[in-house]
């Protein structure tokens, strides 16, 4: 064990060259603990890269040799290795490419074929050791699809199987070839985003192999390990990643090396640019200090506190409610302007979004942010299947991004709060859910989407909205409690669907199958109508009735409505015009309902869940019905509508008489 | 400068005296605005009248809730809603070609004109003023054309080379401006053009035209000057209207947010009447410093003040 830790320790001062094989000493995962706040490895290490890149900033390339110790943890033996093979989806025939070109419209980024949208990654060597050179010998894999042409999984048959907790190691050579940047990797300018850049290899799982092809709405799936990397590239160059930097050493050809290592992570990212400037800050969490660094554009430098703002408070949130960050650092990168780079979550490398003239009111950065700090917590270390369950990260983070949001910014206002204009977080949830409501169901593996619309409003929106809903019937405390408990349970680990609802209902002590069912397995879509009020008066045939307020007796009836198929008790609030209110509870099984009244007074206004619990009901405007019209709100629209109409008018009469 | 001083003020007595053709400009906009919002108008009504909901774009602007309401199937497409806007927009902007040059003729005059003068020149000049807005069109489409290709490769060219997004905000900005010169230079021009057409009665636009062209070149600054002060004004108006609309005011204020409004808009109106008043008084002066034959119309007698 020691003589594997001062081995560990000579490769990460770099003493020996990575990749280099020790004579005599055998293939391990080290259990170094450099990167994080902890005296113990946190996670099942299964994995070991060890990459030493060097970065041609003209051409765009990269060259580097990989050495890949695999610890196979999976009770059998092993003799075929699948591998990711990401930049790959950058051609024109890869099935990332055609789903692109599938939901463009026209004049989109594909209308034309442009070659500064190529990507690729290419197998020089693929040695694994002490069995020879397998390159020749790997073949392209089509898990998903029938594309022949695809190339974003490569598959390795070894000749002599890896017994049950035996070891194997890879040493592979490859060359990248980045696109401008294309689903948050790739160059723009002089800078470059290195995301997804490596052979890398599946995931066992369940039995099986788990390692999908690359999908226009899929993202990825790893085991945890420890990376090794050291990058080579311009002197001037500002070089952000994950992990820890452990030194930068200048070369005489005009580069640099800085090597980075991690710890409990189970992917590597990098960013470069010669004008990033940087802003440090420290957060205390709750096993240890945090370094953040926070890579800026110059130009955006007066936003630098609404970034570091955002991120602390997020992460103070995140403890608080679930539990602790163990890294030693966090990255957040403010990408390069009109770059498709922003928005993108690697463990402990964030990249962000903001411009130099968003007004404070408008949150758009501290959205991006604060839900890609989540994805720390939601991927980084409660490590789902990305692929098949991309609700499990995007969808509960989008849950969690509105809670952190909402309580700092208010949740009406936490995405805009302009004068005279304002969008709370759940509410933009809720538009991209309304138009796909009925589309796919939650569970649907990435790529299976109807499209990308869908992808994105059933992943993200719908799952945060149901989550939200949740939370309103069980109560925060205990749905918080669910959360601290799923994630306490299950970081650095890979847990299904099973495992998330099956915590939530431990933690309530209450079985929601019925609603799992319909909310997170089905399609079914709420609806509910406050359908027909009437009121009339009981001695309605007698002739010359005067109507008296509080003295004629009224016969009231109100039908409530579930217009479609999804089942959900609600309450109902029934106002009458004398200030009294009735409180219904409906267990929404049938159709319909009604409910009848005999009182001196009329019914003046009825409200379907009147403490606003669903989320995502998808009409909320018959939700409630006022019995005499209030016409205030459309003419304030109207008065809007008005005035943009006359001063269209004005503006084109000025200029064009 | 005394004359740029002097240029404003006479503009400014021309504006005052003829400020009811800012009403009715004002009453036809609103009017014609009132029709175009009349599907929309119906389609909001029919959604937010009777939901306790609604009241969250009342008491604030719930951004959220009004995309909701205009996504719904009962909204409706949102081209029913847009394009009578955008229909009406355009009539008024026929209606100002029709009724401008009443108006200019008004402005020129040391009386109040009567209603048949004011339409009888409407109608003698309706012809002309469609010629002068298509050459108007032509020439700053070419131009604003060009301008905007040109600004297009710049800003490619910049982005390629700069991660600086505040120098291509600047440099957008900065070429914004040059076109708004530009077409203020060109709205100079065909205004005089427009009030020679009137006073003059030329029958061929092209004479007026060119003499407007001549015009401007001897007398560019002071005119720029006072129509970019015009413009400024506008600017300002907008602003501090929008600013007391959504600052000010509360947001359920609905019949406090029209009244901001719609003094607004009359007030934006009224800055390009006083550019036409500039127009106009620069006209009678250059015509009583060269002997020009002016008030070609006021032979007409005056029958009946409208």
């Amino acid at each position: 064990m020691f003589f594997k830790q001062v081995v560990c320790i000579l490769l990460l001062l770099g003493t020996i060259p990575a990749g280099a094989q020790v004579a005599g000493v055998a293939p391990s995962i080290p259990d170094t603990t450099l990167a994080i706040n902890s005296p113990t490895p946190l996670s099942e290490r299964v994995v070991h890269y060890e990459i030493d890149a060097k970065y041609d900033r003209e051409k765009h390339v990269l060259d580097a040799t990989e050495t890949l110790t695999y610890h196979n943890l999976t009770g059998q033996e092993l003799d075929t290795f699948p591998f990711h093979l990401y930049l790959n989806a950058f051609q024109p025939a890869s099935s990332w490419v055609r789903e692109a070109k599938r939901e463009e419209t026209p004049g989109g980024v594909f209308a034309q074929w442009d070659p500064q949208n190529y990507g690729a990654v290419e197998i020089k060597k693929f040695e694994v050791v002490d069995q020879g050179d397998l390159a020749s010998q790997l073949e392209f894999v089509h898990p998903d699809d029938d594309n022949q042409e695809d190339k974003t999984v490569v598959q390795a048959r070894l000749p002599q199987p890896i017994p049950p907790n035996g070891y194997v190691q890879f040493k592979i050579r490859f060359h990248d070839q980045f696109p401008e940047t294309l689903a948050r990797t790739g160059w723009n300018r002089d800078s470059v985003l290195g995301g997804q850049w490596f052979p890398k290899v599946g995931v066992w799982w369940h039995g099986a192999w788990n390692c999908h092809q690359f999908h226009y709405d899929t993202e990825f799936f790893a085991d945890f390990g420890v990376y090794d990397v050291k990058l080579t590239l311009a002197q001037n160059e500002v070089v952000g990643a994950s992990g820890v930097e452990l030194d930068t050493v200048n070369n005489r050809d005009g580069t640099k090396t800085v090597t980075y290592h991690g710890d409990d992570i189970h992917d590597f990212a990098w960013t470069a640019s010669p004008h990033f400037k940087d802003y440090y800050d420290t957060f205390q969490g709750s096993l240890g200090p945090v370094k953040i660094r926070i890579m800026l554009q110059p130009s955006h430098w007066s936003q630098a506190e609404r970034h570091d703002r955002i991120v602390k408070e997020t992460m103070e949130r995140f403890e608080t409610w679930y539990g602790p960050y163990p890294y030693k650092t966090l990255t957040v990168v403010d990408p390069e302007p009109g770059s498709e780079a922003g928005g993108m979550e690697y463990p402990t490398f964030i990249t962000g979004d903001a411009a130099w003239f968003w007004p404070k009111g408008y949150l758009e950065t501290e959205v991006v942010v604060s839900h890609e700090f989540g994805h720390q917590y939601w991927y980084g270390m409660v490590a789902t299947n990305e692929f098949e369950d991309a609700w499990m990260d995007e969808g509960i983070n989008t849950y969690t991004e509105i809670k952190v949001m909402d309580s700092i910014f208010g949740p009406r206002t936490s995405v805009i709060n302009l004068p005279g204009a304002t969008l709370g977080d759940s509410e933009e949830q809720r538009l991209s859910y309304l138009g796909v409501a009925d589309l796919d169901p939650i569970t649907r593996y990435g790529w299976q989407y109807a499209d990308s619309a869908s992808y994105g409003g059933i992943t993200y929106g719908k799952t945060g909205l149901v989550l939200l809903t949740l939370e309103n019937m069980l109560g925060e405390n205990t749905m918080q409690r669910a959360m601290q408990t799923y994630f306490m349970r299950y970081r650095f680990t890979h847990p299904t669907k099973e495992d998330f609802l099956k915590t939530i209902e431990e933690a309530s002590g209450k079985d929601l199958r019925w609603y799992f069912n319909q909310a997170v397995d089905g399609t079914q879509v709420l609806d509910y109508e406050v359908f027909k009020v009437r009121s009339y008066p009981v001695d309605w045939y007698e002739h010359k009735l005067t109507e008296k307020k509080g003295q004629t007796e009224y016969v009231s009836n109100v039908w409530i409505h579930r217009k479609n198929d999804f089942v959900f008790p609600v309450d109902l609030d029934v106002k009458f015009d004398n200030g009294e209110t009735i409180r219904e509870r409906w267990d929404g099984k049938d159709r319909w309902a009604r409910y009848t009244y005999q009182k001196k007074a009329q019914i003046a206004s009825v409200e379907i869940d009147p403490e606003h619990r669903i989320e995502f009901d998808r009409n909320n405007f018959n939700n409630s019905y006022i019995v005499k019209a209030v016409k205030a709100p459309a003419r304030k629209l109207v008065n809007y509508w008005t005035f943009c109409s006359q001063l269209l008018a004005q503006l084109l009469a000025w200029w064009m008489v | 400068m005394a004359d740029k001083t002097s240029l404003i003020s006479a503009s400014t007595c021309i504006l005052s005296a003829g400020k009811r053709y800012i009403l009715w400009f004002y009453l036809l906009n609103l009017a014609f605005a009132w029709l175009g919002a009349a599907a929309f108008s119906k389609s909001a009504h029919g959604i937010l009248d009777h939901s306790l909901y609604a009241d969250r774009v009342l008491h604030g602007l719930d951004l959220g809730v009004l995309e909701e309401m205009i996504g719904r199937p009962e909204f409706g497409p949102r081209r029913s809603s847009e394009a009578p806007a955008l229909s009406f927009a355009f009539l008024f902007l026929l209606a100002s070609l029709l009724f401008v040059p009443g108006v200019l003729l008004g402005y020129s005059s040391d009386h109040r004109i009567s209603r048949e003068e004011f339409f009888r020149t409407c109608g003698r000049n309706v012809w002309r003023f469609v010629r002068l807005a298509v050459v108007f069109a032509l020439i700053a489409g070419i131009v604003t054309g060009i301008g905007s290709l040109m600004q297009g490769a710049g800003m490619n060219a910049l982005d390629t080379s700069s991660q600086d997004d505040r120098r291509l905000a600047l440099v957008e900005w900065l070429s914004l401006g040059l076109m708004f010169l530009f077409l203020t230079v060109m709205r100079i021009w065909f205004d005089l053009a427009e009030t020679d057409v009137v006073l003059r009665e030329r029958p061929a636009v092209r004479g007026s035209i060119l003499w407007a062209f001549r015009a401007i070149l001897s007398n560019f600054f002071p005119l720029l000057a006072a129509y970019l002060l015009a413009a400024i004004t506008a600017a300002v108006i907008l602003l501090a209207g929008i600013f007391l609309w959504h600052l000010v005011l509360p947001p359920q204020s609905v019949v406090g947010a029209f009244l901001v409004s719609q003094v607004t808009l009359v007030l934006l109106l009224a800055a390009r009447f006083w550019q036409r008043a500039i127009a106009v008084a620069f006209y009678q002066r250059i015509s009583t410093e060269r002997a020009l034959p002016l008030f070609a119309t006021v032979r007409v007698p005056v029958t009946q003040a409208p």
